[in-house]
């Protein structure tokens, strides 16, 4: 049969409608608030040849992770030993494509009374704790089995039931089994709305409809996506950059990538990169796919709902062993080069076709966190926020400023009011960093700084991965400073830091500058209006727009002559 | 007691007016074209139009979205803000976050700042996070700042200090000096607005009162003027965003609260008509020319949001939980590879659907609907309307029908199946996310096309039945008719829901009811009752997500805990047994106004054939073809009438599609009943 375009784009709306009501029930049932509020979790439904047909993504970094755990689980458990009511659990990094802590729950989706599936749900969230070495967060695990209990693709649910063995593992092993057991019900929750919905949808239009909707569904986001790397300059380009350190060690870590665009599609080589290292910054190979599939997703079709055809076009080239291919027991709890390496294809990228890319914002997602006992209560907490960076300029825009990282721009920062009434700490300034963006025809977003004055005793905790090598500028534009953090702050014992940890006392002082992004071209090409502007608004001090841009500004005006003094061609 | 109340909603083309007559008990419509250039001048055209005197009119109610389009448009006043030395760039951070739309977008870039780094002004003072002063308020250097605001040029100034919802001092006082040195700047306090925690939302809830205030006093002062002009002496309330009206004095010190007045007067109207009918679930579904909202109603009453998002801002105001889940009649058909999409271009009012003849070249769902046969091309909108239905067409072949190989028949069915498609879907997130199902509910179509696309959507939602009110196009405008003067305020009081709490919760809202009724106190005249909610929003201590409940005086505490666990099993599925929150106290008063009693419809008295007008070819989606519906003329039908589909029942306004397999009773109030034909 044939069907027509109008009747695919219903089935493929019907898809996308199951995929977000299972978002929903996910979010309306889960219990870790990492779920709901800072949207930790992937929704995805495949395919009978396990191929993603529709998606309700939340962490940007979620995008596809799904496809390549679901092929690896079904793969282990067996396709032919797969029945109705089946449910497994999978978390082994390597597979899952994340750190333990992330589990992944699919099913397979059987119409009535038939012995293959048509389809398959998957969804991923984050789990409170699954027994790794340190509660909370690890920052310096060198094996997989300090990061918790691993799962390789195991029933939890079989003929409909719950596989009470398996969950009495998972309830003895995690130090916060009600509220895990909790989000593992959610997602099992989820995952039969999504069975209801696609035996619904079945049954409207047919197997042999749906299975042609499907295909051609996933052939459309393909055409789309060719026809937009079509428009692409053809080429092959190399790229590297510094990881401050592994976790455990204080060396830089270097990486690389090859981009290749090509008549076949776009391929990334990360062989150039580092070995596997000693502490958890090792990246499975399902999130480096993952981290190429947002780079072109974002080059193509950025308004596009996902599915495989949307990625068809992709090759990753990652040899196992490899900092971007970890393979067991390569410790994996720490992703932030995941931050790093997005930005790294578009530094390759923007060799071939840098109107089309940005210069590199702050780098990486620069967070804190406090721990400590309430006053009131006695009770431990640990609050912890997230610092926007500046995003890098681009040819037609001036990058944004103090904004999210990009790998994680719809996660929101936590309010000044919330933390000084959770935490012992006082806000003294939080602000615009003037002049932190890099200088150029258009200029860097600028980052910002925050006072931290401690109020009460407790142990504070920071994580950023760029804090030593300057982000990268695009065709002469200027490379801003890092992200950095200062501890006893004002005092003989400050020290300038990246990820660390330490004790704080009443009274001790911190300070989070976050990265501007870099400039795009040369500096004093950029419009005097524009410098005057920034001026007026201080995101641009005058001093820096004489240094950096070479115009002279007086009072609220351009001072026209000293400017073409200083922009003259020096004889 | 005078004869006459009106109410007035400004739609993006329309102005709607609507009469209610103390003395028929009937109600009565006009029309006038909205004037965006003036808008006062529309409103008091769609009054002169009702043809009666004013001077007779009791109550004049007003809902209109002129702040809201202020702040879309960026049309608001110069506006500054000042705030704690040293946090001024609060409002440019905000969360940090993109919009969802934008997350793979590297060049995102925020729309044009409401008010840019210069105008924003850091004061030395302080407040601590439990209320107690850390540095005193610099008292010269807010007179100083402002100064510098006001040498800008600029007309408003929003004020917001850290921790001002605990203890706004500061803001008062600052608030105070500056309308003493500067008194024709409009000033926005942000805890005169809000008491609710978190420095970026109620900073840009200031902001946008402050960026509307003068906008919104000029328009009010000119409607106030020409009502007078016009011999009114009555009462006129602005409809409120989350229910209830105020009177347009008290709108004029915070307009923020009318910001999404226009679309609440529909749900005032679903929640009466919910009451009055006895059905205690009711799904909205609001189809207009701009966009297709949903809500839930449950036991009479809208869910109340305690933000809203107002273009890229958020506000911290009470508003209906109103759901925008599809574009509105202009959306845009088009085919890309080889599939049919619907949006998310639309062609708005100009150049508007092919049909209209004004200069549109693109096929929009409303072109499909001509096509489709849904709607009388030779009697849209009763006539007013020249169509050209075979341009529409023409356009479908060649933009939709011919790229995917079908005639233009199939084609518009297909985009009518990607709207039921996606508005399904979107219906059952909204009540699957409070715990219910679609099912459950009955659906209440309005708007000018929600009768012709809800009985599609309720054929695969499956709810249990279709309602289709009187004159459902001015639908909003007959909700305000039924609305009281309601007053909202509210205070974050975060305390573990335990035993020494208890006094203090309870003083606090004696303070928020004194509060609440100081405030209806001018307003409330013609009143005959008072309404007092009082509720309790806590939450799991850990968690973010916070639910209502009401609190009562009977063991208060233990009502609550109660209630709390039952609430939270219902939306998520799940109740612990944790330390519950209290989070923030709120306290809704209301002055009951006297309304008009649902009018009841004319008993039968002869066939519902002698109400049948005719035959039209359409297209039934139920039999997937072309086939002749019998065409019905709404106001010859009467209680206890009876048909089966395919159906048409036209009014003028709005068209109501019956397809073959469902079936409609008129009831005692003259509602179309849809249900599901049982074969």
């Amino acid at each position: 049969m044939m069907l027509d375009g109008a009747t695919v784009e219903v089935i493929r709306s019907y898809l996308v409608s199951a995929a977000e009501e299972m978002r929903r029930t996910l979010i309306r049932t889960a219990f870790n608030p990492v779920i709901y509020e800072v949207l930790d979790f992937g929704i995805s439904i495949f395919d009978a040849e396990l191929e993603l047909i529709a998606d309700a993504p939340g962490l940007a970094f979620f995008l596809g992770a799904n496809d390549y755990a679901i092929r690896k689980g079904v793969a282990h458990a067996g396709l032919e030993t797969l029945r109705p009511g089946d449910i497994l659990i999978m978390n082994y990094p390597y597979w899952n494509s994340a750190h333990a802590a992330d589990a992944t729950l699919f099913a397979p989706v059987f119409a009535p009374g038939a012995d293959r599936p048509f389809a398959f749900t998957c969804i991923r969230a984050h789990w409170m704790d699954l027994g790794a070495k340190d509660p909370g967060y690890v920052l310096d695990s060198t094996d997989m089995h300090q990061e918790g209990l691993i799962f390789p693709g195991t029933r939890i649910y079989r003929d409909g039931a719950p596989v009470s063995d398996i969950i009495d593992i998972i309830r003895f092993n995690s130090r916060m089994p009600g509220p895990v057991l909790g989000d593992m019900e959610a997602q099992v929750a989820a995952t039969r709305t999504g069975i209801v919905r696609l035996n619904a949808i079945l049954a409207k239009f047919g197997a042999d409809a749906f299975g042609e909707a499907v295909t051609r569904i996933k052939d459309h986001s393909d055409a789309l996506v060719r026809k937009a790397l079509a428009e692409l300059p053809r080429g092959s380009w190399e790229a590297d950059d510094l990881v401050d350190d592994d976790g455990v060690s204080d060396d830089p870590v270097p990486i690389h990538v090859r981009v290749t665009i090509d008549d076949d599609g776009m391929t990334c080589d990360f062989s150039g990169s580092s070995p596997a290292v000693r502490g958890p910054i090792n990246i499975p190979i399902g999130l480096t796919e993952t981290i190429c599939k947002f780079a072109l997703k974002s080059l193509t079709t950025p308004m596009q709902r996902n599915n495989a055809g949307s990625f068809r076009a992709l090759t990753v080239i990652a040899p196992e062993g490899n900092l971007f291919h970890a393979a067991y027991p390569s410790a994996t709890y720490t992703q932030w080069p995941a931050h790093l390496a997005l930005e790294l294809v578009y530094k390759a990228l923007a060799q071939g076709m840098p109107e089309r890319v940005a210069a590199c914002s702050g780098g990486d997602t620069l967070g804190f966190m406090m721990i400590g006992r309430s006053k009131a209560t006695g009770e431990m907490y640990a609050v912890s926020n997230n610092e926007p960076v500046g995003w890098g300029g681009s040819a037609t825009h001036d990058g944004i400023n103090a904004t999210n990282h990009i790998s994680g721009s719809l996660v929101r920062n936590t309010p000044i009011e919330v933390i000084e009434m959770k935490t012992g700490m006082r806000m003294e300034t939080f602000g615009i960093r003037p002049d932190s963006g890099g200088a150029g025809r258009t200029r860097g977003g600028v980052g910002t700084e925050r006072s931290i004055r401690f109020v009460e005793d407790g142990e504070f905790l920071s994580i950023t991965k760029r804090s030593k090598e300057r982000p990268w500028s695009l065709l002469g534009g200027a490379r801003p400073e890092t992200n950095e953090l200062l501890v006893r702050a004002g005092t003989p014992e400050q020290k300038r830091v990246g990820t660390y940890r330490l004790p704080v006392r009443t009274g001790d002082r911190a300070v989070a500058r976050a990265a501007g992004g870099a400039g795009y071209g040369i500096a004093f090409e950029r419009d005097p209006g524009a410098v005057l502007e920034d001026v007026l608004d201080g995101y641009v001090t005058v001093a820096a727009a004489e240094r950096e841009y070479k115009v002279v500004i007086a009072g609220s005006r351009v001072d026209e002559d000293g400017t073409a003094r200083l922009r003259a061609p020096t004889a | 007691m005078k004869r006459y109340r009106v109410a007035v909603d400004i739609g993006g083309t329309f102005v709607d007016s609507i009469l209610f007559d103390a003395e028929t008990g009937r109600t009565r419509l006009a029309k006038a074209s909205t004037t965006p250039d003036e808008p006062a001048r529309g409103v008091l055209e769609a009054l002169t139009r009702l043809g009666i005197d004013l001077a007779d009119t009791e109550l004049f109610v007003h809902g209109t979205t002129l702040g809201l389009n202020a702040v879309i448009q960026r049309r608001g006043v110069a506006t500054g803000i000042i705030t704690n030395a040293g946090f001024r760039d609060i409002f440019e951070i905000g969360r940090g976050d993109v919009p969802a739309a934008s997350m793979y977008d590297f060049r995102y870039q925020r729309p044009p700042a409401i008010v840019p780094r210069r105008y924003r002004k850091g004061v030395v003072g302080r407040i601590a996070a439990d209320g107690s002063e850390l540095e005193p308020l610099d008292e010269a250097g807010v007179v100083a700042a402002a100064g510098e605001l006001v040498a800008a040029g600029l007309r408003s100034i929003a004020l917001c200090f850290l921790h001002s919802y605990r203890n706004p001092s500061h803001e008062e006082r600052a608030a105070a000096l500056i309308r003493a040195a500067f008194p024709s700047v409009a000033v926005s306090a942000s805890s005169a607005i809000t008491r609710e925690y978190r420095e970026y939302e109620r900073t840009a809830t200031a902001v946008v009162d402050a960026y509307i205030n003068p906008i919104f006093n000029d328009y009010v002062g000119r409607l106030e003027s020409g009502l007078v002009d016009a011999g009114f002496d009555g009462k006129l309330l602005i409809m409120r965003s989350a229910g209830g009206a105020m009177t347009a004095q008290t709108a004029r010190k915070a307009p923020i609260y009318t910001v999404l007045s226009g679309p609440a007067g529909g749900l005032i109207g679903a929640s009466y008509l919910a009451r009055e009918i006895k059905r205690d679930r009711v799904l909205t579904l609001d189809y207009g020319g701009t966009s297709l909202d949903a809500a839930v109603i449950e036991d009479g009453e809208p869910l109340v949001m305690h933000e809203a998002p107002l273009a890229d801002l958020p506000a911290l105001i009470p508003i209906f939980d109103i759901r925008c889940i599809g574009a509105g009649g202009g959306s845009i058909a088009w085919v890309q590879e080889g599939l049919l999409q619907v949006g998310p271009h639309s062609a708005g009012s100009q150049p508007g659907p092919i049909a209209y003849g004004r200069g549109g070249t693109e096929p929009t769902t409303t072109d499909a609907a001509f096509i489709l046969g849904f709607l009388d091309a030779a009697n849209f909108l009763g006539g007013s309307v020249e169509l050209d239905v075979a341009a529409a067409r023409a356009g479908m072949a060649a933009k939709v029908a011919g790229p995917l190989g079908i005639d233009p028949t199939r084609a518009a069915a297909g985009i009518f199946d990607v709207l039921v498609a996606r508005t399904a879907g979107a219906i059952r997130e909204i009540t699957v996310e409070r715990g219910r199902d679609p099912r459950d509910f009955s659906m209440l179509a309005f708007g000018g096309a929600g009768p012709m696309i809800a009985p599609l959507i309720a054929r695969e939602v499956e709810n249990a039945e279709l309602i289709v009110p009187q004159s459902p196009a001015v639908f909003s405008a007959w909700g305000m008719l039924m609305s009281d003067v309601v007053t909202d305020v509210a205070r974050t009081e975060l305390r573990p829901l335990d035993d020494p709490a208890e006094a203090p919760v309870m003083a606090a809202f004696d303070e928020l009811v004194a509060q609440a009724r100081a405030a209806l106190a001018d307003q409330a005249s013609g009143s005959v009752g008072e309404r007092i909610v009082r509720l309790v929003e806590c939450r799991y201590a850990g968690q973010e997500h916070a639910l209502e409940v009401e609190l009562s005086d009977e063991q208060p505490f233990d009502t609550i805990r109660a209630r709390f666990h039952a609430l939270h099993k219902q939306r998520y599925g799940h109740a612990i047994d944790t330390a519950i929150q209290v989070v923030t106290l709120r306290v809704r008063a209301s002055a009951v106004l006297p309304k008009p009693a649902l009018p009841r419809a004319a008993a039968a008295t002869g066939p519902v054939s002698d109400a049948m007008r005719g035959q039209r070819e359409a297209f039934c989606f139920a039999r997937r073809e072309r086939i002749a519906f019998a065409v019905y003329d709404r106001a010859a039908l009467a209680a206890g009438h009876a048909f089966d589909g395919p159906a048409i029942v036209e009014e003028g306004t709005a068209t109501t599609v019956i397809h073959t397999d469902q079936t409609v009773t008129v009831d005692d109030y003259g509602h179309l009943i849809i249900r599901r034909r049982v074969a």
